[in-house]
C-alpha cells in the first residue's frame, strides 16, 4: 500500500467516525445520540456474541464441534458477500464525493482499492464479533493447542476478504453491464436483484447435490453439509485446516489468496472504474419534453410519488427497499407452481409433520420478507440536505409522513395481497381463512408503515456523507428491523403452536385485533412526533 | 503546442447515452497568465467540459492536455498540476475544515510549514479561520466554498479550474477571490472557470468562449470578442446568431 491509499484510506474512516463527530462538535443533543449508538451498537454485538457461542454450545454438545470452524468460515463469508453485494453501489461507486476525490491526484485503483479497505475495515467488528465467540465456544469443547488462538484471531481478519472481493467483482461487472444502457440505476437494481435471489435459491441446489439420501437424520445432515461446503468453498476449509491441525500452510494459503486476489480485482476494477462511475453520475438529457396535460394530486399523493422518485432513482434504495416484496411475491409464485406442501417440505427438509399446521403462519411468513424493510424507517433520513424543502412548505410535517406512509402501503400492500392469494389457493385454505389472512396482511403492512416511520422520525439522522448509511446502517432502520425480525419469527412459531390446539379463524380474528391495535399506537405515535418535528 | 500553453482542449465531444452532445467538438487554449472565462447558459455543456478537463469525466472523443500531459493517459500528471473547485463542493462533512485541508495538502506532499503559511495566509483572507476548528458540516454554503478555495490553493497550482465560483460568496469573499485569482495569474498560473455573472468576467478575464447547446461559438481576447460593445451584447448578438 503506498503513503497515498493509507492516507486516503485514513481519511475515509476518519470522515465517517462518530468519535470524529462527538469530539468536535458541540452540539449536546449530537453527542447524547452518539453515546447510545455505541451502546445500541454494543448490545447487538453482544447478542451476535451470545448466538455465535450457544450455537457452538449446540455443536459441542451434539459432538459436532469439529464442524465449528468450518461453519464460522461459512457464515462469516455469506454475510460478508451479501452484505457487500448490497453496499458495493453506494460505497465503490456512485458516492457523493466522487469528483472532489477523483480531482485529486489519486490513481482510480487507488480510490476503489481504499472505498473496498474502508467497506472491510466497517463491517469487520460484526465478523470479528462472530468469529471470536465461536473460537471461545470451540475451545471450550475442543480443547486445541494453545498456538490455534492466535491463528484463529489473524485468520480471522482474512475470512472476509475473499467473499466480500467476489461480491465486489460482481458488482463491478453489474455496474460495467449497466453503465452501458440509458436507464443505468434501473438496469443495475434488476441484476443485483436476480444475482441476490439466486444466491438465495442456491443454498437448496447445493443442499440437494449432497444430501443422497433424503430421509437422512437432519442434524448429521448439518453436518455433513457443513463439510462438504468447506470442501466446495475452499477458503473456508482452509481456515479450518489451519485452526484444526494446526496447519500454518493453509493459513499461509488464505492470506495469500487473499492479498493476491484484492491486487488482481482492483487492478481490473481501476481500468473502467472512471468509465463507469461517469455512466453513473451522468444523466442523459434528451431535452424533448412539450407541454402536455398535467395531473394535480393530493398533498399525500404528491409526497408518496416523491418517494417513488427517489427509491427508482437510487440503486442502493431499490435493492434494500424493494428485495423484500420481491422475494414475498417469488415465494408466492413458487408455492403456486409447486405447491404448498412440496416448498414446505423443501424447506424444511422433509421435516415429519403435516405442511396443514403452517396456514394461519402464511401471513406472517410472507411479512417476514416484506416487514424486511419499511421505506418509512429511512426515507425522513434520506431527505438529508433536501430536509429543508420539507420543512419550508406550508403543510404540517403530518401530511409530510402521511405521505411517505402512503408510499410504503402502496408498495407492500400489493406484493402482500398477491403473495397470500397465491399461497391461499396452492394450500387450499378455505374462502373465510383466506379473507381474512388478506385482513391479518394489509394490518402488518400498516403496522410495519407506521412502526417504520416511529423509529424514522425517533432516529432521524440527517448528516450522512453516502445513503449507504441510512439505508443499511441507520439506528432507525436497525431499531425497526431486528425487534420486528425476531418478533416475526416468534410470532411464527406461535401462530402454529397455536393452531393446532384452537380454531383458525379465531385464531386470525386476535392476531388482526392486536397486530391493528398496535399499527394504530404506531401511527399515533408518528403522529405525535411528526408534530414536533416542524 | 506552445510552450506557455497550460490547458489545451482540442475536438472534445461528450455525449450521454442517446441524448444530444453535451459537448461538440470543443477546442480552446489557455496560456499561462490567462483568466479564461467560460460562459453559456444553464445546461450549455460547461460543467461537462469542466469535469472533464479535471479528469472527473471520462470522454471519448478528442484530447485534452494540462501542461502537455494527457487527461486521458497521464491523469496524475494533470492532477498534480491542476487545482478543481466544484460549483457545489462536497467535502467531507464530518471532517473539520482544518483536518480537510490536511488531508488535501497531505495527499499533494506540502511540507507542515508551507500548509500552515499557506492555510493562514488565505484563511485569514477569507475570514474563517476560526472556523477551522468545526465540523464543515455546521457551516454553511460559502463558508464551505471557501475551504474548497483553500484546499484548492495549497498546492500552488499551476491550472486553477473553478464551476460558478462566485455563487454563495460574500461580497468581500467574492472580491478576495478575484485578487488571488489575478495574483496566481500574474505569477505565470492560469485560472479556467464558468459563470453566469457577465459583469465578473468582463472585468477579470483577458479571454472569453462562448458556448450554447455544446458548441463553442464565440471565443477569443475580451477586445477581439466584443469590439467595443460589453460583454453582454455580445454574448447575447452570438447566442442569437447561433
Amino acid at each position: 500500500m503506498t503513503a497515498n491509499s493509507i492516507l486516503l484510506l485514513k481519511t475515509l474512516l476518519l470522515s465517517t467516525s462518530q468519535r470524529n463527530i462527538y469530539r468536535h462538535t458541540t452540539d449536546k443533543k449530537k453527542r447524547t445520540k452518539i453515546i447510545w449508538g455505541y451502546i445500541g451498537q454494543a448490545c447487538i454485538y453482544a447478542m451476535l456474541v451470545g448466538y455465535a457461542i450457544a450455537m457452538c454450545v449446540g455443536y459441542g454438545k451434539l459432538g459436532m464441534i469439529d464442524a465449528a470452524p468450518v461453519l464460522c468460515a461459512l457464515i462469516i463469508s455469506a454475510l460478508a458477500f451479501i452484505f457487500t453485494l448490497f453496499q458495493t453501489n453506494g460505497y465503490l461507486f456512485n458516492f457523493k464525493e466522487y469528483d472532489m476525490l477523483m480531482s485529486l491526484p489519486f490513481e482510480s485503483k487507488t480510490v476503489a482499492g481504499c472505498k473496498f479497505l474502508y467497506m472491510y475495515i466497517k463491517s469487520l467488528p460484526w465478523y470479528i464479533s462472530i468469529s471470536l465467540a465461536m473460537m471461545i465456544g470451540y475451545g471450550i469443547f475442543a480443547h486445541p493447542s494453545v498456538i490455534v488462538y492466535p491463528l484463529w484471531m489473524v485468520l480471522s481478519l482474512f475470512i472476509p476478504v475473499i467473499p466480500m472481493l467476489i461480491s465486489s467483482f460482481i458488482g463491478f461487472l453489474i455496474a460495467r453491464i449497466s453503465a452501458g444502457f440509458r436507464k443505468t440505476n434501473i438496469v443495475q437494481t434488476v441484476l443485483t436483484m436476480i444475482f441476490v435471489i439466486f444466491c438465495f435459491s442456491l443454498r437448496f441446489i447445493i443442499e440437494d447435490m449432497f444430501r443422497n439420501d433424503k430421509v437422512e437424520a437432519t442434524l448429521e445432515s448439518i453436518s455433513e453439509i457443513t463439510e462438504n461446503a468447506g470442501r466446495i468453498y475452499l477458503p473456508a476449509g482452509w481456515f479450518a485446516n489451519a485452526v484444526r491441525k494446526p496447519d500454518l500452510l493453509s493459513a499461509l494459503l488464505l492470506i495469500g489468496v487473499s492479498v493476491l486476489l484484492f491486487a488482481a480485482v482492483f487492478t481490473v476494477v481501476g481500468k473502467s472504474y472512471r468509465n463507469i462511475n461517469s455512466a453513473l453520475k451522468s444523466h442523459a438529457a434528451a431535452r424533448n419534453f412539450k407541454m402536455s396535460t398535467q395531473k394535480q394530486r393530493s398533498v399525500e399523493e404528491a409526497i408518496a410519488f416523491k418517494e417513488f422518485k427517489r427509491l427508482t432513482g437510487s440503486t442502493t434504495y431499490m435493492v434494500n427497499g424493494g428485495m423484500g416484496v420481491i422475494l414475498a411475491a417469488l415465494l408466492g409464485i413458487i408455492t403456486l407452481i409447486f405447491g404448498f406442501d412440496k416448498i414446505v417440505m423443501t424447506v424444511t427438509q422433509n421435516a415429519p409433520f403435516d405442511p396443514a399446521v403452517l396456514r394461519p403462519a402464511i401471513p406472517l411468513i410472507l411479512y417476514f420478507f416484506i416487514g424486511m424493510m419499511a421505506t418509512t424507517a429511512c426515507s425522513p433520513s434520506l431527505e438529508g440536505k433536501n430536509y429543508w424543502i420539507l420543512q419550508s412548505l406550508p403543510i404540517e410535517m403530518k401530511t409530510v409522513y402521511r405521505g411517505k406512509m402512503l408510499f410504503n402501503m402502496l408498495l407492500t400492500v400489493p406484493f402482500m395481497t398477491f403473495s397470500t392469494l397465491c399461497m391461499c389457493i396452492s394450500a387450499h385454505v378455505p374462502l373465510a381463512d383466506s379473507v381474512l389472512y388478506l385482513i391479518m396482511g394489509f394490518a402488518l403492512c400498516a403496522f410495519s408503515t407506521a412502526w417504520g416511520c416511529v423509529c424514522g422520525i425517533r432516529h432521524m439522522r440527517l448528516d450522512w456523507e453516502n445513503e449507504v448509511e441510512v439505508i443499511k446502517q441507520g439506528a432507525a432502520v436497525t431499531v425497526y428491523l431486528l425487534p420486528n425480525l425476531f418478533v416475526t419469527m416468534a410470532l411464527i412459531g406461535l401462530t402454529i403452536f397455536l393452531g393446532t390446539r384452537m380454531d383458525h379463524k379465531l385464531l386470525t380474528l386476535i392476531l388482526i385485533l392486536i397486530t391493528a391495535v398496535l399499527a394504530a399506537l404506531s401511527y399515533r405515535k408518528a403522529m405525535t412526533l411528526a408534530k414536533r418535528e416542524k | 503546442m506552445n510552450e506557455n500553453t497550460i490547458l489545451e482542449i482540442k475536438n472534445y465531444s461528450k455525449s450521454y447515452g442517446e441524448g444530444k452532445k453535451a459537448a461538440d467538438n470543443v477546442s480552446l487554449n489557455v496560456m499561462s497568465g490567462d483568466i479564461y472565462g467560460f460562459i453559456g447558459h444553464n445546461g450549455a455543456g460547461k460543467s461537462t467540459t469542466i469535469r472533464a478537463v479535471v479528469g472527473v469525466l471520462d470522454f471519448t472523443e478528442g484530447e485534452i492536455l494540462i501542461d502537455g500531459h494527457s487527461v486521458k493517459t497521464e491523469p496524475l500528471e494533470c492532477k498534480r498540476v491542476t487545482a478543481y473547485i466544484p460549483d457545489n463542493p462536497d467535502l467531507y462533512e464530518n471532517l473539520t475544515g482544518i483536518q480537510y485541508l490536511n488531508f488535501v495538502a497531505d495527499v499533494f506532499g506540502i511540507s507542515a510549514a508551507e500548509r500552515e503559511e499557506s492555510i493562514k495566509k488565505y484563511a485569514d483572507m477569507f475570514e474563517i479561520t476560526a472556523a477551522l476548528g468545526d465540523l464543515i458540516s455546521s457551516y454553511s454554503h460559502g463558508m464551505k466554498q471557501k475551504v474548497a478555495i483553500i484546499s484548492a490553493l495549497i498546492h500552488k497550482p499551476k491550472l486553477l479550474v473553478l464551476d460558478e465560483p462566485f455563487v454563495g460568496l460574500d461580497p468581500k469573499a467574492s472580491f478576495t477571490l478575484k485578487e488571488i485569482m489575478r495574483e496566481m495569474c500574474q505569477q505565470g498560473s492560469a485560472v479556467f472557470f464558468s459563470t453566469h455573472v457577465l459583469d465578473v468576467a468582463e472585468k477579470l478575464c483577458n479571454k472569453v468562449a462562448i458556448i450554447r447547446q455544446g458548441k463553442i461559438i464565440a471565443s477569443g481576447t475580451m477586445e477581439e470578442l466584443t469590439a467595443g460593445h460589453s460583454l453582454e451584447q455580445t454574448f447575447l448578438e452570438a447566442d442569437h446568431d447561433s
